[in-house]
């Protein structure tokens, strides 16, 4: 998801997925399910959907 | 039988040591029902045994595939679901040591899915990264339940497989 993402938007950087002050929060659960996407909350870039990150 | 000691407000009650050899154990009051005492108050701990690949700047639930201990059942994938309502000293350790390379390691306790509270917020330089949170926890005795999520951004990020460096652990301290 982490590559995918920054591939979607290559003007991401690390920072965007700082743990306490990035706008994004990518969580996995380890339930087999994957990544995903918890908090979107960029300013700027809308959430992708599915489609764009199936 | 029962014997109950009462005393009026400033008065005091003592107990004497006991001169025979067959009654030396007293139990004050007996570890069962639903008196909190240090004979029946949940504990457990857990480690794991085998490294985890995770994806960088993801949190990630760590899996504690083996158990040290679990004095009343309830650890179970992961995750520690006390059937007894209460105040909890919970601890968590993980190490990115499987690494490549690193830039962040941290550590969090959830609770009922959500993060709760943030441990040691390491930058390494290399590909070591231990880090550790340890908090006092509510826990419902029915349907809280708590969980050690990492976060490890680097190249080829991997939760490290030992016992002593990557474990989750825990301990009633106060009945609710």
């Amino acid at each position: 998801m982490f590559e995918k993402l920054k591939s979607l938007y290559p003007s991401l950087t690390d920072s965007d997925f700082d743990p306490i002050k990035g706008t994004i929060t990518l969580q996995n659960d380890s339930d087999g399910k994957g990544d995903y996407i918890a908090k979107w909350e960029h300013p700027t870039l809308a959430r992708p959907t599915d489609e764009e990150l199936a | 039988m029962s014997l109950k000691l009462n005393t009026a407000s400033g008065g005091s009650i003592s107990l004497q040591e006991t001169n025979t050899a067959s009654n030396f154990t007293a139990t004050l009051p007996a570890a069962t029902g639903d008196v909190m005492v240090s004979g029946n108050m949940p504990a457990f701990s857990a480690y794991a045994s085998a490294n985890q690949n995770i994806t960088s700047s993801t949190w990630t639930k760590v899996t504690f595939d083996t158990e040290e201990f679990d004095t009343n059942s309830n650890f179970a994938s992961s995750r520690f679901t006390p059937t007894v309502a209460g105040y909890y000293q919970i601890n968590g350790a993980t190490n990115g040591g499987n690494s490549a390379t690193m830039t962040r390691s941290m550590i969090q306790i959830y609770k009922n899915g959500g993060g709760y509270k943030y441990g040691a917020d390491l930058s390494p330089t290399g590909s070591n990264g231990g880090t550790t949170v340890s908090s006092i926890v509510y826990l419902n005795g029915s349907t809280d339940y708590v969980e050690i999520y990492a976060f490890i951004t680097g190249t080829t990020p991997s939760i490290f497989s030992n016992s002593s460096l990557v474990y989750f652990n825990g301990s009633m301290v106060r009945g609710a």
